[in-house]
């Protein structure tokens, strides 16, 4: 391996290189600490929607914390958008911005940017991306079925908040004049700048203690070092190509006459040669006119995640801007996958990444069948509601996900109700739920059968149903998968779809679409039942003393174990 | 004379401490522990340390324990047939968990371990709200058919764990008296009982841990305390996760409290050091062959924690949260790192140098233990760089095999990455330091503290060869060494006081708190405390009560712990107590915001019999010259200076007062001591070391 030693080992000191790359990380992991102890709503400190960054003078990712892989191929495009609308940055200055189409991802992530320096001269950047809970628009939790982008919520290009360590009052008045829930903002706002100043100190003590010009040379090491093991680890990948098309729900637009939206289609193309990876989309449907158009770095993140699942399962290759250089991401502007201005791009920022995930994992099944896993929830399956809270007479926002199931791996069951591909936030507790909120939780629990049958079976999707307490809330669903199955593989049966509905006061029930926008009246309940997800293999090889120990468990009706699987109970 | 006992079980060695609180002298004795039947190992430690140093059972006063039995419990998957009783829609509230995976990328990763499998967890109909009002009355008809298939099941212990039952329990304690009429001998465990805090899934977890462990817990004390009785000691006393003891009857209603209790031990080993030598500020460093811990000390307490998963994985430089069983009792605030003596260096696919977290553990060891270690760990580099005596480890009990470690070094790291064998060495070390480092970190700078006002202790018989090193990376200016630092931690078990926290969810705006209402919640509490401290037998003289609130801001998740004043709480009570918030969020996160509300969430109570801190008896040699203690030289390498010829000393002969200027080596049977270029190292009366920073260090 003498041979193979990269640049930034020049210095013939490989223990440093090491010491400087794990500091790196932590600091991205301190920044995740400081910022859930800190913050106010409960998508940040009991959700964890948000992800940390180390960025060097250009604006490449050197180190990701252990957060979303959602995030991995944006991240750097949000502070290469500070340094392009910037040419001086000053020690002090913290730069905010969330625009999709100016290195965001969707509106409700907010991305704080703070340089770092040694003295004047220009370290890096630290980048920290939170999901506020309300970012304007028209609907609580900007989620709308909004058809523009300016009609999703505050559109904040990048501009300063603070000049040289002095906060500028005018940017935050105009921000919290346009979110439904301010005080929450301001509080998520100064956990983002506290976090960001931590790894900042942090960043700038490495420098003194390393001096600067051999900690900007490892940070570039380290990307390279990324890269190569990377190339290494997709060189022991066999060859191939692949296809695969697949589609989504709609858009959440229903056009006039319509009581569902339209379903729209994504292809893609896998080739694996040598060391690299190319996906091309050709062929992929034009943009939508709902929130489900997505931009090329967040297409890109979902190939990404999948890649990283593929090729290094162990994560022994540390996330960074070096690992992608091999992978070439081909999409036509104007796509679903390719957004422009001014489609509207809410949804896609989590729904098109799943997708895109899941599908890679199929082009890839037939040249890399060990690699791969069967269809995971492919859904963020998001809740927001919004009202007025008449215990307190204050409006509230409410934001959560439902997981569903991870799916089946080769040789192994896949995982219930649990966090897959791009995403990674957690639910909130029940009783923050209601302390919080005025609502009431009255069912939590994994449904049975929901995990697609299989020689190993996927893992099963999560039920929750909301009450609606003493007033009217205005509420939006999205997610996905109601009408296209978790997928399996190999002989694997697919896992439930999704089912969302709404039972009113009265006891009548209506089907909402994946999509939705609704009022939820007083003592009215949100059911909702996200995707399961797929098994892997023929379920008749499955053992049967498995098949006998899931029904046991109740994992496994008595009809599914003798239909899908040939076994009496 | 009177004589306090500890016996520390570990995984290769039983220690015990004995300790005379008339003289201030110590004993410790090293046995081996006995897997197959821990309590006949216990005896035959208890008996051999009484032998050795002259206890007669009649002149103990105070015997403690610090016991793996719980942690290996749920470690080994060993514990007892678990049943869970949830609110009807919340069967899977233990598998549901928080929903997000540990490891981002791994396809093959594990389901997070549940302790009570799905066809044991059974619902109840019944519901009360936010407000502690009921929703749907308890259906207590439905206990007969759940109390007959838990019976079937052959279950051992039950878990019952309510939504909102710390707003109101009537509930829980109903079913509570029927399942305990209906299944007698099958212990019964309310999470009002042991855990009234708000969150249900992390509620839910202790009360599990609890009804999973405690039969195990219960049928070992009981056999121990025979045997204590047969020796005619006095009554029996659990070291708990927070570093106070507890009475075997309360550790029975509470046995996720024994869950850290030997590291517990370490870490009031540490603190009670700091009472020897007049040093308030402490961390503590302990090394062994798979981990290394470190814990702070800050004006004297033991700093703890409540956010604690038992039987999680670990990754190299952090403990992996969402894999293990989270339980919310108060746990010293220690910070683990895989990373150790016997941690493996490696070669990853881009050339890039790793060190763990894979271990060679005890079994089969570095490669110069000669016992069929095949790839190089960092005792290997630490003999290769000259710091350990392949002639006198473990006091020459195992002679090493450097030309072993030489050849495996050089073929798996130096070749490779085009390095001599001493930079190849050095660069191991210096990886591990730094990963060992991250633990210091944790604890320190992460929870806002400065590092440079604290001073290091290095526990552990590796712990002293790589403290200075990990001091400098923080720039801690002291290392103290204690003296036997291989079994040092037991001692911590005879230096510490009974202890029993108690917590309540009191959850009120700041500014809306009823004075009455939370001196009456704090009563409560407190007399709870009182009544175990009188029924530990603990004189009124020393009891000790003392009070705290958990507070955030309203819309924060995670609070910080702030004390109490004494007294009946008004308005100048609660006025402190925001400002004790306000300055302790500063000093933990760099910003405060005095004008937004605050959130009370939990008060707490801790209840404690002190114990009399004894003073060390001073030992060792008052005088004589420095060179007496002079073993030799031999060549050693460091970072900073290369290989240099470097003096050889005797830990046992060096006399107090005795400065020596690094580089040396200090050698002792149970430990090196290692003093690079740049430190020196002083001898205290009490037989500490105590390495400090020349100007250049």
């Amino acid at each position: 391996m003498a041979d193979t030693i990269p640049a930034a080992f020049a210095d013939n000191d490989p223990a440093t290189f090491e010491v400087v790359k794990n500091s790196l990380y932590s600091m991205a992991a301190e920044m995740r600490v400081v910022l859930s102890k800190t913050a106010y709503s409960p998508i940040l400190k009991s959700a964890g929607d948000f992800s940390c960054g180390i960025f060097d003078v250009r604006g490449d990712m050197v180190a990701q914390g252990p957060d979303l892989p959602m995030h991995l191929g944006s991240m750097p495009l949000a502070v290469k958008a500070v340094i392009r609308a910037w040419e001086e940055v000053a020690p002090g200055d913290v730069f905010i911005h969330n625009d999709p189409y100016f290195g965001g991802s969707h509106l409700p992530d907010v991305n704080v940017v703070t340089p770092a320096f040694a003295g004047e001269r220009l370290l890096g950047f630290v980048c920290l991306r939170a999901h506020w809970p309300d970012v304007g628009g028209g609907t609580p939790g900007s989620y709308g079925t909004e058809t523009e982008i300016f009609g999703e919520g505050l559109r904040l290009p990048p501009v300063r908040l603070y000049r040289r360590g002095e906060p500028l009052r005018e940017v935050e008045d105009i921000i919290f004049a346009n979110v439904r829930t301010p005080d929450e903002g301001r509080g998520n706002l100064r956990a983002q700048v506290g976090a960001n100043r931590r790894a900042v100190t942090r960043l700038e003590g490495l420098a003194r203690r390393h001096g600067p010009d051999r900690l900007l040379r490892i940070m570039q090491g380290v990307m390279d070092h990324s890269e190569m093991m990377m190339r290494q680890a997709l060189a022991e990948l066999p060859d191939g190509e692949g296809s695969f098309e697949d589609f989504c729900d709609g858009d959440g637009i229903l056009e006039s006459g319509e009581t569902e939206d339209s379903p729209f289609t994504i292809r893609l193309h896998v080739k694996k040669s040598g060391d690299e990876l190319a996906v091309d989309f050709t062929g992929t449907d034009p943009m939508v006119r709902g929130p489900m158009n997505s931009p090329l770095a967040v297409t890109a993140s979902g190939v990404y995640t999948a890649v990283k699942t593929v090729a290094d399962s162990d994560a022994l290759i540390p996330p960074n801007s070096g690992c992608w250089r091999p992978i070439s991401v081909q999409a036509e502007p104007g796509t679903v996958v390719n957004a422009t201005l001014p489609a509207p791009v809410v949804y896609a920022n989590h729904e098109i990444a799943h997708r895109v995930c899941d599908m890679v994992y199929m082009a890839m099944s037939g040249f890399a069948p060990n690699n791969v896993m069967a269809c995971s929830q492919g859904t963020s399956a998001i809740l927001a509601m919004g009202g007025v809270d008449r215990r307190t007479g204050n409006r509230y926002v409410n934001y959560e996900v439902v997981k569903g199931g991870f799916g089946a791996r080769p040789g192994k069951d896949g995982i219930n109700a649990i966090a897959a591909s791009v995403a990674n936030t957690a639910n909130t507790p029940v009783e923050v739920v209601e302390m919080s909120f005025p609502l009431r939780v009255d069912r939590y629990e994994l449904i049975p059968d929901s995990g697609g049958a299989g020689e190993y079976r996927g893992g099963l999707a999560a039920r929750r149903v909301w009450k609606i307490l003493d007033h009217t809330a205005r509420a939006t669903v999205c997610c996905e998968r109601s009408k296209s199955p978790p997928f399996g593989l190999f002989e694997g049966k697919a896992g439930a779809p999704a089912r969302i509905y709404l039972i009113k006061a009265d006891g009548t029930r209506r089907d909402l679409n994946s999509k939705e926008h609704f009022i939820a009246s007083e003592d009215s309940e949100i059911w909702y039942e996200v995707p399961g997800s797929g098994g892997f293999g023929p379920p008749s090889e499955r053992d049967p003393e498995k098949v006998r120990a899931d029904v046991r468990d109740g994992y496994v009706s008595v009809e599914s174990a003798r239909r899908d699987y040939g076994v009496d109970v | 004379m009177s004589w306090r006992i500890g016996v520390d079980i570990g995984g290769t060695f039983t220690d015990v401490a004995v300790l005379d609180e008339v003289s201030g002298r110590i004993g410790i004795v090293k046995t081996s522990t006995t897997p197959r039947d821990f309590v006949a190992g216990v005896v035959h430690a208890l008996k051999a340390a009484m032998a050795r140093h002259g206890v007669p059972a009649s002149d103990v006063v105070l015997l403690s324990h610090a016991t793996t039995v719980v942690t290996n419990a749920i470690l080994e998957e060993k514990g007892a047939k678990t049943a869970l009783i949830t609110t009807r829609g919340f069967r899977d509230v233990l598998e549901l968990r928080r929903s997000a995976r540990a490891r981002l990328y791994d396809r093959n990763q594990e389901p997070p371990a549940v302790l009570v499998p799905r066809h044991r967890r059974f619902e109840i109909t019944e519901r009360v709200g936010a407000d502690g009002e009921v929703v749907i009355p308890l259906e207590e008809d439905e206990l007969d058919g759940i109390a007959e298939e838990i019976g079937n099941e052959g279950v051992e212990a039950v878990a019952v764990c309510l939504l909102f039952s710390f707003l109101h329990d009537d509930h829980e304690r109903r079913i509570g008296a029927r399942l305990r009429a209906a299944l007698p001998g099958v212990p019964v465990f309310l999470s009002c009982d042991v855990l009234p805090e708000l969150k249900e899934f992390e509620r839910t977890s202790t009360t599990a841990v609890c009804a999973y462990v405690g039969p195990i817990l219960a049928s070992y004390v009981e056999r121990l305390e025979q045997a204590t009785r047969e020796l005619k000691l006095p009554p029996l006393h659990i070291m708990g996760s927070s570093g106070g003891f507890l009475d075997v009857t309360e550790s029975m209603k509470m046995p996720a409290m024994a869950v850290e209790s030997g590291p517990a031990a370490g870490v009031v080993a540490a603190a009670f050091i700091g009472r020897q030598l007049d040093e308030p500020n402490l961390i503590s460093f302990d090394m062994g062959g798979t981990t290394a811990k470190a814990s702070l000390i800050r004006d004297g307490r033991v700093e703890v924690t409540s956010e604690y998963e038992v039987g999680a994985d670990a990754n190299v430089t952090r403990w992996m949260h969402g894999t293990g069983h989270p339980i919310k009792v108060p746990v010293i605030d220690l910070a683990e790192v895989s990373a150790g003596g016997g941690s493996i260096a490696w070669i990853d696919s881009g050339g890039g140098m790793h060190v763990g977290p894979r271990s060679a553990g005890a079994e089969p060891g570095p490669v110069c233990y000669g016992q069929g270690g095949r790839e190089p760990t960092v005792t290997d580099c630490d003999l290769i760089l000259g710091y350990l005596n392949p002639e006198y480890f473990l006091g020459g009990e195992l002679i090493l095999d450097a030309a072993a470690a030489e050849a495996t070094l050089r073929e798996r790291v130096a070749e490779p990455l085009g390095l001599s064998l001493l930079e190849a060495a050095a660069g191991v070390v210096a990886v591990v330091d730094h990963n060992m480092a991250e633990a210091l970190r944790i604890v320190s700078v992460e929870r806002g503290h400065d590092p440079r006002d604290f001073s290091l202790v290095a526990f552990g018989g590796a712990g002293p060869v790589h403290a200075v090193s990990l001091a400098r990376e923080l720039d801690i200016p002291k290392v103290i060494v204690p003296p036997i630092p291989g079994g040092f931690s037991a001692l911590g078990l005879v230096a510490t006081d009974l202890r029993r926290e108690y917590v309540r969810t009191f959850y009120k705006r700041l500014d809306e708190v009823p004075p009455d209402e939370m001196s009456e919640a704090l009563s409560a509490m407190e007399e709870m405390g009182r009544d175990m401290l009188v029924g530990a037998g603990v004189p009124e003289v020393r009891r000790k009560l003392q009070r705290a609130a958990d507070v955030r801001y309203t819309r924060q998740a995670y609070e910080l712990t702030v004390p109490i004043e004494d007294g009946d709480i008004g308005a100048a009570h609660l006025a402190k107590l925001a400002e004790a918030f306000h300055a302790r969020h500063r000093t933990t996160y760099g910003h405060d915001s005095p004008n937004e509300p605050l959130q009370v969430v939990n008060l707490r109570v801790s209840a404690i019999g002190v114990l009399e801190s004894p003073v060390l008896k001073a030992g060792g040699r008052g005088s004589g010259a420095i060179d007496a203690a002079r073993r030799g030289t031999r060549q050693v390498y460091f970072k900073n200076a290369g290989t240099v010829s470097c003096g050889i000393f005797d830990r046992d002969r060096l006399p107090w007062c005795g400065d020596v200027p690094g580089p040396a080596i200090i050698e002792a049977a149970d430990t090196t001591i290692v003093v690079p270029l740049g430190w020196r190292v002083g001898v205290d009366p009490k037989g500490f070391l105590i390495m400090e920073r020349s100007d250049d260090g």
